[in-house]
């Protein structure tokens, strides 16, 4: 038996969910889409509670929570298959249901189990009622891959071939519901960036997304994918399969990185020089005059900071960058909490540096919270001498579970990453000009909460 | 052999046969066998919509427990839910006066080849890892979906890294296909507690003749705890409270009570056979402490066991008489007022009996599952009445809800944690069954569920503004077919 401390052989307290989890939360924040469950039977309320415990309150939609269509697998589908349970399912799904997509995920037992849903699939599915599958059995990864499963189906399944050329679309890609807390928000202002330039963004997911604007996405005139890891296959797949290319860009969190997104993507879509830069110096002036008023306290209260950066690959680097270029506060220590293999490290750091990425002092992979706790205690520990800079005051920008180390270090906290437990997220969003506004807001209004 | 012995418990449709999932109609007595509309429990649906196993609800209690690491071996999603456990647990331990830090709890998080090779030896390895690295009293490995069909065996790897192994080691098996019913929950996590932390009968030297085990469930909040400890201190003895959010300690108190007393029968059964058995602790099963005559029921039945009738009986009627006048405004504001319930059977059940208490009349009572302990609340529920009530036995399945609220219109809806939201879209004003920070039970939880619903149907305007704006995905040709027509009745076997 083996006495070395790993870190590979659980997960502590995970950041995430299963494949089936980011799926159901993709699929089910489709518009117009009813997904259908084919997996445990606890799996459905096993999401809803997450959600309530990570996903800043948010739990149901009309086809989420306990709402879902599932087949409730039981010991005689394990034992004798579950493909006529789900038949069944799905044909009184759509019979009771209203929807333009019926979309089949599928957990860990079908899968195990061997049944042939593909099949049964394709086998249902019509023009009247679409039947489209994502394969995504927990075992298979995270909650991320999940995401990405649904965005892959998407683009071999529902989005037509050879439509009509719509020059002004744009798809978004890489902003996974759910597991970014503050997605709507956060597409909502990235439609806002898009819309600067004269286009109209198609952000596939929740209130500003249309299923027949999916349907006609292969007619945009770009793809751009704000992550340097979620949705990047399906954009890929999307360039392969429908001849649209792909730029990236970091996910805007604010005044400078959204004039990056708009440099890279007027770049791209080949807007005018004098268009971008008229979108750009509009967007910076509207923005200053909503800023001015924090100046004075911004000087006389101090509130600069060090931070603590603590969260997944799309947050982790964009807050950094916020912090660094729009607030003037100080990353010390960036952790990005996903599992990742080697390569895609390498991939997110090269992402980070080509969309024009701050460089970062300190930067590490960890997602156990005593682990974190410790490189933290490396970054602030004086080691008991007169004069030295104590990197202080500190602030903590992670998720719920960072809070006990937040109070260790006398920091103050704010729960901006999955698992957001302690606040309720409508439409609130940090990307754009004026999101950066209003995650100045948050922040400073953290640090103030004691006047 | 005693059920303990057994590695594993029985699941409940096995130690229960008559546990159902699908039923509606009118509600109608079940007695003995001789029901004109019986429940029955071979029952199932064409159409089902998600729902919970065993492992939501179990981890519920493992999660509270001090001093305990949790570990799921499974997928990594199984158990994510610990995510919404934990806000309790937070919650739960700092109005305790504990450390409201996060509970702990890991995943095994079983991959490709785990799947295909076996999860035993990471199980194995995690074990000395998180021993090693948290130092917990008590470990508790979990068992999710996976484990139980690619043949893990949770119990033989506990048993063998044991001695390497600092903390105690507990196994639970949750895996969510084996039972239809969440209520198996209770049993696993009891089993593991029971066989692990419990002391040998020979360890247990005298009884305390004053103390009795009460057993309370994840749903019920500290509040609650108070009012019935209140109660039990009133006829001079003494309320251990356990399992949720209990030490070791308060287990191992439990073996040298006078008696045990459930709080919600289908919750216990287990146990307190197993406590009569071992320690030879007699035991309550019936009631549950909520409404103004169930709560005089159950502490006149504490009384009597323990040879405090009349000190008992006094102090249900200075209650029920204070509790009486105070109510008497409301009563009037809540008469006629139809109600509609839906969560887990007890709970619901002994709700609606403290509804109708307070005045309204219940046009439906949806519950999670069927099983014989929901006879006598049946019973009590349709006894002397002429109110017809709709009795609907669904795991959820709001598609049924929302069809029957549809059509019954009723004036408020209690419903169970992320059970409210169909009656909310539909503009219906809600009132959450459960709330650990809320208090429902005793008199004094009678009094302040009448002062919360007193002000939501006084307040309705957030619900009134869903009423235009709120949206279900069912068809409209839905609302117009039986809401019982996916119910598939088998005649028994």
């Amino acid at each position: 038996m083996t006495d070395l401390i790993s870190g590979e052989n659980f997960l502590e307290r995970p950041r995430w969910t299963c494949a089936l989890g980011g799926a159901l939360a993709a699929a089910g924040n489709l518009p117009d889409t009813v997904p259908i469950l084919h997996a445990g039977p606890g799996c459905a309320g096993n999401f809803a509670w997450t959600n309530n415990g990570a996903a800043g309150l948010a739990v149901t939609g009309p086809c989420l929570g306990l709402s879902v269509p599932a087949t409730n697998l039981q010991e005689s589908e394990v034992v004798f298959g579950g493909i006529e349970r789900l038949r069944e399912e799905i044909l009184e799904t759509i019979e009771i249901m209203e929807g333009g997509l019926y979309f089949i995920i599928t957990g860990c037992l079908p899968e195990v189990i061997g049944d042939d849903v593909s099949s049964l699939a394709t086998e249902l599915n019509s023009t009247k009622h679409p039947v489209v599958l994502a394969s995504t059995p927990g075992f298979k990864g995270d909650s991320y891959l999940g995401y990405g499963e649904v965005l892959k189906t998407l683009v071999k399944d529902v989005v037509r071939k050879g439509t009509k050329k719509n020059p002004k679309l744009v798809n978004v890609w890489g902003v996974p519901p759910s597991f970014d807390p503050f997605w709507r928000g956060n597409l909502l202002g990235i439609r806002e960036l898009v819309g600067l330039l004269g286009y109209e963004a198609n952000v596939l997911f929740g209130p500003e997304a249309n299923l027949n604007t999916i349907k006609s996405a292969a007619g945009a005139k770009k793809n751009i994918v704000v992550s340097g890891l979620y949705g990047q296959e399906a954009a890929e797949l999307f360039s392969e399969l429908h001849g649209v290319d792909y730029v990236e860009a970091p996910l805007p969190f604010g005044a400078a990185a959204s004039e990056r997104f708009l440099e890279i993507l007027g770049q791209a879509l080949k807007v005018p020089k004098k268009t971008l830069k008229e979108a750009v110096s509009g967007a910076r002036e509207r923005r200053y005059s909503y800023l001015e008023p924090l100046i004075d306290v911004y000087n006389d209260m101090e509130a600069q900071r060090h931070v603590l950066v603590v969260g997944d690959a799309n947050y982790a680097l964009s807050l950094a960058d916020f912090f660094s270029e729009d607030l003037g506060w100080v990353p010390e220590l960036v952790v990005v909490t996903n599992s990742l293999a080697k390569a895609e490290k390498e991939k997110l750091l090269a992402f980070h540096k080509k969309t024009g990425g701050q460089k970062i002092s300190r930067l590490i992979f960890e997602n156990r919270a005593h682990a974190i706790r410790e490189k933290a205690l490396e970054v602030w520990n004086g080691n008991g001498k007169k004069y030295y800079d104590s990197k202080t005051p500190i602030f903590v920008a992670g998720s719920s579970l960072e809070r006990s180390l937040a109070s260790e270090l006398g920091a103050g906290h704010l729960s901006l990453c999955y698992p957001v437990s302690n606040r309720a997220i409508l439409n609130r969003g940090f990307t754009g000009h004026f999101g950066g506004l209003t995650l100045m807001e948050d922040l400073v209004s953290v640090s103030v909460a004691g006047r | 052999m005693p059920l303990m012995d057994s590695k594993i418990p029985p699941i409940r449709e096995h130690r229960h046969p008559e546990t159902a999932l699908a039923h509606g109609g009118p509600m109608c007595s079940q007695k003995k066998g001789k029901s004109i509309c019986p429940i029955l429990a071979q029952a199932d649906r064409s159409f089902t919509q998600g729902s919970i196993c065993p492992l939501l609800p179990g981890l519920g209690i493992m999660l509270s427990l001090p001093d305990t690491l949790v570990l799921l071996h499974g997928a990594v999603g199984c158990g994510s839910c610990a995510h919404g456990n934990n806000v309790n647990i937070r919650v739960g331990n700092s109005v305790r006066g504990r450390p409201s830090g996060d509970a702990l709890w890991l995943s095994s998080a079983l991959d490709e080849i785990n799947v295909i090779n076996g999860g035993d030896e990471k199980l194995a390895r995690a074990l000395v890892e998180a021993d090693k690295l948290y130092h917990p009293k008590v470990i508790i490995v979990v068992s999710g979906c996976l484990p139980g069909v690619i043949g893990d065996d949770i119990d033989a790897v506990s048993a063998k890294v044991q001695d390497e192994v600092s903390a105690k080691i507990l196994s639970v098996h949750c895996e969510g296909f084996k039972s239809r019913f969440m209520a198996t929950a209770y049993d696993v996590v009891y089993h593991a507690l029971g066989r692990g932390l419990m002391p040998e009968p020979s360890e247990v030297k005298t009884k305390d003749q004053k103390r009795i085990n009460v057993m309370n469930v994840g749903s019920m909040g500290l509040g609650d705890e108070k009012e019935l400890g209140r109660l039990i201190g009133e006829i001079g003895l003494e309320a251990n409270f356990f399992p949720v959010f209990a030490h070791p300690e308060s287990l191992r108190k439990a073996a040298s009570a006078s008696l045990s007393v459930s709080i919600c029968p289908t919750h216990d059964d287990y146990f307190l056979s197993h406590l009569e058995e071992k320690y030879s602790i007699p035991y309550i099963i019936r009631h549950m402490p909520i409404g103004i005559k169930n709560t005089s029921r159950w502490l006149e039945g504490v009384g009597e066991a323990m040879g405090l009738a009349s000190e008992a009986k006094k102090v249900a009627r200075a209650e029920e008489k204070e509790l009486g006048e105070a109510l008497k405004g409301y009563k009037e504001f809540f008469k006629g007022k139809r109600a509609f319930l839906s969560a887990g059977e007890y709970r619901s059940l002994a709700t609606a009996s403290l509804l109708k208490e307070l005045g309204f009349q219940i046009v439906a009572i949806r519950s999670f599952h069927y099983d014989g302990f929901a006879d006598v609340e049946i019973e009590k529920l349709t006894k002397d009445s002429s109110e017809e009530i709709v009795f609907n036995v669904a795991n959820v399945q709001p598609f049924e809800e929302a069809n029957l609220l549809k059509r019954l219109k009723p004036d408020i809806f209690l419903g169970h944690w992320h059970g409210n939201s169909t009656a909310a879209r539909l503009g219906i004003p809600t009132q959450v069954i459960y709330n650990s920070g809320y208090g429902y039970m005793g008199y004094q939880g009678a009094f302040d569920l009448a002062r919360r619903i007193e002000r939501r149907l006084k307040h309705p305007f957030f619900y009134k503004r869903l009423e235009t704006e709120g949206r279900l995905s069912y068809r409209k040709s839905w609302y117009a077919k039986d809401p019982f027509s996916k119910i598939r009745s088998y005649e028994a076997l």
